[in-house]
């Protein structure tokens, strides 16, 4: 294992293993990333140290991911709300991207990921960040307006049962359930 | 109707949606809908607010252990959308519950834990196992769930194969190899059918000097030396094997193990395909979800590449616009004159009609090469004879004919389709619908045109039937039909590698060397098409399961060039193509491929069947030499067999089974039909109350707010 996997107990790696869906190479392999990532005299402490997003953000996996501010911003439990993130914090987010969880908890994930403004619904600001995340951030990529209403219209008309002009959760994920794509495309693998 | 019920209340929402956007956020939160949600970190806060301050929050984990009580041997704690801190406590809780639990409760909730242990070690030692997975995630990781739905295809059918294979080799090839290779005393069947001696003639090991040229032509062509190789049905014997106290019968073997064979093929695929088609059939309205389906499921979270994401970002933003154009389109169509619309339908009937004439004139060909190259073969005074090059040409005929007009004629379909002017997405549908049909019913040209050769076009009359029931011209017919299957792999495989070696590498190199090229920049770089790539594969598969009868080894020359392509296509993959700009969904097309798949394996298995039950095998080789059927080898076997055995298989096979067998099939399949009914309607009902309760939710907001100020 060398020297970064040692430091991770015993007893510890098995109650990552009963509580994430990471195997045990899994969880070995997010230890070593994660300390590699730490600085030099922090590497000790291991997985009490937390991570600012920025050094997060520098891993490969989600450098290139236009939801990556979102992802750290859910997946953190600092009381700071700058998104920084523990290493438990990060198993967390491996768990839910990786390829044994259950489809309920990533769509779960994904409603909260998407929420932009965390208020518990996706409305339409929601869905129009959505949308230009998708798209791509350059003026010249976005959908114009008149494009993006009509697509949020018919989103809308799609997947807000009960016409409150908002997606709920159970909404979310009853559509998501229809979409058979969406447990293999909602995977970040170390 | 139901879409006036939708539009009905629009103007209404949208008034309540705006209005509501300002001050109800906090009244949206305290609904006991959304309460469901536990959020956590710094926005648990912002939630804890609207729960009314800490004393909830640290209740909700109590009142989730009560809850949990009851139903934790469904839900493992993994499964809770928690971080890891708050699954710790409850998990702490949890232990303390379950000590205050004793005997029964206590035990069951042991065993749940160490199997759910178990599970999780097993699939830790499974995923060992999974062959080619860094392969396919780093494939994700590039060029998306798409491509990599290729090539979760490929593996598929390479495992396939790989478990055909060993069921080939250790029930017909081995046991026959042990037992020459031992020298056990062979008992001989003997001929009750007495033959004409024109049929019984059969030697096809070359006299004289042989050249090694000659080899290598009977390398690529199945005949000469090869013909007399456990890879052909001729070489196999007759008889039964005796040793101790026990007799092996190789035809009975040989026919068991084909017929096995393509059963466990068919299980496999239906299996697999039950599997996809319960992740693609989306519930009633599958056209309805697309856009929600395309924004909230759309992006690959696994991408890691710069290059691809960007990719990604455009061709979401195509198809999204794509998709918006053509409702745009579709009302506009809606609106189209009588007189346009007749001439649009002409053109269509017309470019119909033109590609029914394509498709016509290929199988002509195809028709035309195989009775000129089995001819040409066949007669002893062929002009090829003794010209090793020609008589190789001559050979792979229909093999050339057949790639040909499959590289060529899709080429056309693409032009065509475009004139005829259909939605995008069915114009998607139906120039793959045309490609299938055009490989698979190539193949089934070459076999029928076969077969008119081997039983002079079903006339048992003919001059050249009259003696053995079949063309004399063909003394061991299997074999001939196990050569042609034969080469279509070589030859399949040959194709595959010059391709890529003298057009996409070359397309690769031009491309990147000469970028300023208007025609070069015209054709760009590859693009990797998964659609016309599967179809290969389908058809590959398609000519080894129809020579699996004929040639034994088959499976297992499939399983070798399925693994040699899988990397050859990653190479080509890596080293020449770029993601395609409309993506593949890996969902849909999941389904289709195996859809595909059993298609070809229907059409394989006709001619399988065809010559097990009624053509006669021929005289001169092979295990069945003597018998009327091939069949007849287990009729015969069956016969042997003590009288309940024999009476149960009779019964079995009779029509007093069944026909009742039938009749309660299709009882079931009305119940099932009624029952998908009932919950079709059921559903539309719960989604008219859900509106209600929706507006009636609206309806309250409103009112409260309005009663608050």
């Amino acid at each position: 294992m060398g020297g970064s996997g040692s430091h991770l107990p015993r007893d510890l790696l098995g109650e990552y293993q009963e509580l994430t869906f990471l195997s045990k190479q899994e969880i070995l392999l997010a230890h070593r990333r994660f300390s590699e990532l730490l600085p030099k005299e922090e590497r000790d402490r291991g997985f009490l140290s937390r991570l600012p997003r920025s050094k997060i953000l520098t891993l490969p996996e989600l450098r290139a991911n236009p939801f990556r501010h979102r992802i750290c911003q859910v997946f953190s439990t600092a009381d700071d709300g700058e998104g920084s993130m523990s290493f438990e914090d990060f198993l967390d987010m491996l768990s839910v991207f990786s390829d044994t969880a259950t489809p309920e908890i990533k769509s779960h994930y994904a409603f909260r990921i998407f929420d932009f403004d965390d208020d518990g619904t996706l409305d339409k600001k929601d869905l129009e960040n959505l949308v230009n995340c998708l798209t791509g951030e350059g003026e010249e990529s976005r959908l114009n307006p008149v494009e993006m209403d009509q697509l949020i219209q018919n989103i809308l008309e799609e997947s807000d049962i009960d016409k409150d002009g908002t997606i709920n959760l159970s909404e979310f994920q009853h559509i998501i359930s229809r979409s058979p794509d969406f447990p293999s495309s909602f995977k970040i693998v170390l | 109707m139901a879409g006036k019920v939708v539009w009905g209340p629009e103007p209404t929402k949208q008034v309540w949606g705006s209005s509501l956007g300002r001050h109800s956020p906090s009244l949206f939160l305290q609904l006991p809908s959304n309460q469901t949600l536990r959020f956590r970190g710094n926005k648990a806060e912002a939630w804890g607010a609207a729960l009314e301050g800490g004393i909830e929050s640290s209740v909700v984990p109590q009142d989730c252990v009560v809850g949990e009580e009851e139903e934790e041997d469904q839900r493992p704690l993994k499964e809770l959308p928690l971080c890891l801190e708050e699954k710790r406590r409850l998990r702490f809780l949890q232990e303390q519950a379950a000590s205050r639990l004793s005997g029964w409760r206590l035990w069951r909730v042991e065993k749940q834990r160490t199997l759910r242990h178990l599970r999780s070690q097993a699939g830790t030692v499974m995923s060992y196992v999974v062959m080619w997975k860094s392969t396919l995630r780093h494939i994700e990781g590039h060029f998306g769930t798409g491509i990599q739905s290729y090539f979760n295809f490929l593996r598929f059918l390479v495992l396939m194969n790989f478990v055909a294979s060993l069921l080939v080799v250790g029930f017909v090839i081995a046991p026959n190899a042990a037992f020459e290779a031992l020298h056990l005393n062979w008992t001989g069947r003997p001929n009750n059918v007495s033959a004409n001696a024109s049929c019984v003639h059969y030697d096809p090991s070359a006299h004289g000097l042989v050249s090694y040229f000659s080899y290598i032509m009977d390398l690529l062509s199945g005949k000469g030396f090869m013909e007399l190789t456990y890879l052909f049905y001729g070489y196999y014997q007759n008889s039964a094997v005796d040793f101790a106290s026990f007799s092996y019968n190789v035809p009975l073997a040989y026919l068991l193990t084909a017929f096995f064979y393509l059963l466990f093929c068919l299980i496999w695929i239906v299996q697999r395909s039950v599997y996809c088609l319960k992740h693609s059939l989306v519930s009633e309205d599958a056209s309805l979800g697309s856009y929600s389906n395309k924004v909230f499921a759309g992006w690959d979270f696994g991408l890691m590449q710069h290059s691809a994401v960007q990719l990604k970002h455009k061709s979401i933003r195509y198809e999204l616009r794509m998709d918006l154009e053509e409702e745009a389109l579709r009302r506009r169509l809606a609106e189209r004159t009588t007189r346009q619309r007749a001439t649009l339908y002409i053109l269509r009937g017309l470019l119909n009609l033109l590609v029914l004439s394509l498709l016509g004139g290929g199988f002509f060909c195809i028709y035309l090469a195989t009775s000129y190259s089995q001819w040409l073969l066949g007669s002893a005074d062929s002009p090829v004879k003794g010209q090793y090059i020609l008589e190789l040409l001559v050979a792979y005929l229909p093999s050339i004919v057949i790639t040909v007009a499959n590289l060529l004629i899709p080429i056309i379909f693409g032009v065509i389709v475009q004139l005829e002017k259909y939605p995008l997405s069915f114009e998607i549908k139906i120039t793959l619908l045309r490609n299938v049909f055009l490989r698979l019913a190539s193949l089934v040209v070459l076999l029928i045109s076969l077969w008119s050769q081997i039983t002079c076009s079903g006339d048992p009359k003919d001059s050249n039937c009259k003696d053995c029931g079949y063309s004399h011209l063909f003394p061991c017919w299997e074999t001939s039909v196990g050569q042609e299957m034969y080469k279509l792999l070589i030859f399949d495989l040959l194709i595959m590698l010059l391709v890529m070696l003298f057009v996409e590498f070359p397309r690769k190199i031009l491309v990147t060397y000469l970028p300023s090229c208007p025609l070069l920049k015209l054709w760009g770089q590859q693009e990797f098409m998964v659609p016309s790539n599967v179809l290969d594969l389908v058809y590959g598969q398609t000519v080894c399961w129809t020579g699996a009868l004929f040639c034994p080894l088959l499976p297992v020359l499939n399983t070798l060039k399925y693994i040699m392509i899988f990397y050859l296509k990653k190479l080509t993959l890596y080293a020449n193509c770029r993601p395609a700009e409309r993506t593949f969904r890996a969902s849909s097309s999941n389904f289709f491929f195996l859809l595909v798949l059993l298609m070809g394996l229907t059409i394989s298995c006709v001619p399988a069947l065809y010559s097990m039950f009624v053509l006669p095998p021929s005289k001169s080789c092979g295990p069945f030499r003597g018998e009327p059927t091939m069949w007849n080898t287990v009729s015969n076997a069956i016969s042997e067999l003590p009288l309940t055995a024999q009476e149960f298989l009779e019964f079995v096979g009779s029509l007093a089974f069944a026909v009742p067998l039938f009749l309660l099939l299709s009882i079931l399949m009305f119940y099932l039909m009624a029952l998908a009914g009932s919950y079709s309607s059921m559903v539309k009902g719960l989604k008219g109350q859900l509106r209600l309760e929706g507006q009636d939710k609206l309806f309250l907001v409103k009112q409260i707010s309005e009663l608050s100020q």
